[in-house]
């Protein structure tokens, strides 16, 4: 394995047919990347912020932090520690079943679609019938195509 | 040189034999199974989400983490939970950012997907540098402490526990790569998920089952009253909390031998899931290390401290003695013996996934892609990477011994995260996200932030010029924590670098990592083996692509 590899490319599995310039600017992929960071981008803010203004008082507020949070012994600093747990389960959970029903999909799209356009643009790589090649029209690099909303997927785990 | 301290405690000899035994035989199984490269360093890419859940977390909850936190809280109280919160709130940054990603477009190393689009050379000696200085300094830490844990809990000399803990380390790899590796850390989570929950449940019966009169208790147990349960006693100065704060929520998210456990699973689906298997496992742990910590103060009480040593590191292990019936009685030996061989096992699972990431840093980026550059056989890489194994379990064996249990190691898990959070965790995501990054950005931001990690550590006051002496080498410099300075300072030296220099290849082949990264195409195919060893066919780039794309 190790000794066919170009040194350049990351995966055994190259595929030189696909164009990733185009690919990377087809709309399937700009949607992905668009629904994938109008998740993660403020995710991210909102953990990191609500992670170090907790790091911040646990610093600079240690009387606050040490006050009594609705019973004797519960302090608010406890309480907003647990609060970080429920959130990284949370936001997990949630980015799990987003990444699962949306962009596993999406991503799934893109890659067709890349796939497709490097199978048009060299004929014979892979072995389509006729009827296969004329049944449908040759989607333009970009252009939506009608199509299985959820295509079958392997199964992960 | 004492081999056998006077009190050897049989029944955790005996215990932690039946642990060896059956890591032993895993190991031996898996070694039937390990023959590709990807077997050896991917165990073949077979793992399920689950399984990798586990692992990830027998790989990550060190020690540190279930002694050294136990002990932080029995000793300071609430800044013993502050580094519990900041382990775990850490895996949302690899959820989020690396995870998947890395899964995608990697095949062994964090080299490989740091180096995807530059010059391999320098950007792979770049990433194998920070493999090297994250896995070596965390290695030798607990290396270190595995020799003085084990010498008291078992009572076996220093010397021998260390070469005891390195021998098998080098044992389960050099015969099973990480097929056994993988599921000495599942075995590891699994006891160590077990003993903490039985261990919980006895500190809450003790009190009555209401958590809160825990925290009633161990404030009456400490002199220091009220503040114990506030922040204050460990952590003094804030900048420096917040410090400490940025290097375990960035650091984890480049930890080498965590992120290399995202190639043993075959796709991104199963990565995004093992990282929320291993979220749940590690959050209910450490939700319980607050029953261990504060659970030790209110019952074993101030009187305590000097017997659980200067780190606290003997309180969890004390704590079951007394809730199991107290020192000499069957119930207290037992479940002291039970902790001591679980606590072996954590050190276990965690040197072997160190060794293991670091022995691909010097076998598949050093030795086949910078030496060899690409033109050796695979059979030839994963004897270096036996040999690879070897030599470096053996030169932190030797390091561990020389320098001896008064080798000061707190600070070294301190500095394998800086290094991580700092030259790791900027390049990787750069590496991914931005376009114009390139290899002199790659390889100044990963130096800069090596070196200035190493050197602020060196120059805090903690260090040098000692613990017990007053103020820093500098005036102006105290912090214990670099990271508020290592970090940005990484960040930096990648963005200066790139801007300096011109790469027309990074900035063209952004688009394939980028596509790559995101979509899995072209993602490495698992080589069949699965966790039970069971090969199947290979799936080779042809069924790979009918299997992920639908033929209309």
């Amino acid at each position: 394995m190790a000794a066919t590899e170009s040194p350049t490319a990351g995966g055994s599995d190259h595929h030189p047919e696909i164009d990733w310039v185009a690919a990377e600017r087809s709309p399937e992929f700009r949607e992905l990347i668009k629904r994938k960071r109008a998740f993660v981008v403020p995710a991210t803010i909102f953990f990191l912020a609500w992670y170090f203004g907790f790091i911040i008082l646990a610093g600079y507020a240690p009387d606050f932090m040490g006050e009594e949070f609705i019973t004797d012994g519960f302090t608010v600093g406890y309480a907003l520690a647990l609060s970080q747990f429920i959130m990284t389960w949370g936001l997990g959970w949630w980015y799990l079943r987003k990444a699962d029903r949306v962009f596993d999909p999406l991503a799934e799209r893109a890659a067709e679609v890349a796939l497709q356009a490097g199978a048009e643009a060299r004929p014979g790589r892979f072995e389509r019938t006729a009827d296969e090649r004329t049944g449908q029209a040759a989607p333009l690099p970009g252009a939506p195509r009608p199509g299985p909303s959820r295509p079958n997927r392997p199964s992960g785990s | 040189m004492t081999f056998f301290a006077a009190d050897v405690n049989e029944l955790a000899l005996g215990i932690f034999a039946l642990v060896v035994a059956i890591t032993l035989g895993i190991t031996y199984w898996a070694s039937k199974r390990v023959a590709t490269a990807t077997d050896f360093w991917a165990a073949g890419r077979g793992l399920t989400g689950v399984q990798n859940g586990f692992a990830i977390a027998g790989d990550y909850m060190s020690a540190a983490s279930f002694l050294g936190i136990a002990g932080l809280i029995f000793l300071f109280g609430f800044d013993g939970f502050l580094y519990s919160v900041g382990f775990l709130v850490a895996f949302l940054t690899v959820l989020f950012l690396l995870g998947e990603r890395m899964r995608n477009s990697g095949k062994y190393t964090i080299a490989d997907v740091l180096s995807f689009r530059m010059k391999q050379r320098p950007a792979r000696a770049a990433a194998a540098l920070g493999t090297l200085a994250v896995a070596g300094f965390y290695l030798i830490a607990q290396m270190v402490g595995a020799g003085v844990l084990i010498n008291a809990l078992v009572g076996i000399g220093f010397e021998l526990a260390v070469i005891i803990t390195g021998a098998f380390m080098i044992i389960y790899i050099v015969a099973g790569g990480m097929l056994a590796t993988s599921w000495v850390q599942i075995i590891k989570a699994i006891l160590l998920m077990t003993a903490t929950v039985v261990l919980t449940l006895f500190v809450l019966g003790e009190v009555g089952w209401n958590p809160v009169d825990l925290f009633r208790e161990a404030r009456a147990e400490s002199p220091e009253g009220a503040s114990y349960l506030q922040p204050g006693l460990f952590l003094s100065s804030p900048i420096d909390t917040v410090s400490l704060g940025i290097a375990l929520v960035l650091g984890t998210a480049g930890l080498p031998h965590i992120l290399m456990r995202f190639f043993t699973v075959p796709d991104a689906k199963a990565a995004r899931s093992s990282v929320m298997w291993a979220v749940a496992l590690i959050g209910a742990f450490y939700v319980m290390t607050t029953a261990l910590g504060f659970g030790a103060r209110a019952i074993l009480g101030e009187g305590a401290t000097e017997a659980v040593g200067t780190g606290g590191n003997l309180a969890a292990p004390l704590l079951a003695e007394e809730v199991g019936g107290g020192a000499g009685t069957v119930g207290g030996d037992l479940f002291l013996a039970i902790i001591a061989a679980v606590a072996f096992a954590t050190i276990l699972a965690v040197v072997a996934g160190l060794v293991i990431s670091a022995s691909g840093a010097v076998a598949h980026d050093v030795w086949s892609n910078i030496v060899r550059q690409g033109h050796d056989s695979e059979k030839e890489e994963v004897w270096v990477a036996k040999i690879a194994a070897f030599a470096i379990g053996a030169i932190a064996i030797a390091i561990a011994v020389i320098g001896g249990e008064g080798l000061n190691v707190s600070f070294m898990v301190g500095l394998a995260f800086a290094v991580a959070a700092s030259a790791i965790f900027p390049a990787l995501l750069l590496a991914l996200t931005w376009r114009r990054f390139n290899t002199t950005g790659a390889v100044t931001g990963v130096l800069i932030g090596t070196f200035t990690s190493i050197a602020l550590v060196i120059i805090s006051p903690t260090v040098w010029p000692g613990p017990d002496a007053e103020g820093g080498l500098f005036s102006w410099y105290d912090l214990a924590n670099p990271g508020i300075v290592s970090v940005p300072l990484g960040f930096i030296g990648c963005w200066l670098g790139t801007m300096l220099s011109r790469e027309e290849v990074a900035a063209r082949s952004f688009d394939e990592l980028y596509v790559r990264s995101e979509t899995g195409l072209g993602a490495e195919t698992g080589t069949g083996l699965t966790l039970t060893g069971r090969r199947g066919a290979p799936r080779t780039a042809a069924t790979a692509a009918t299997t992920t794309i639908p033929h209309p």
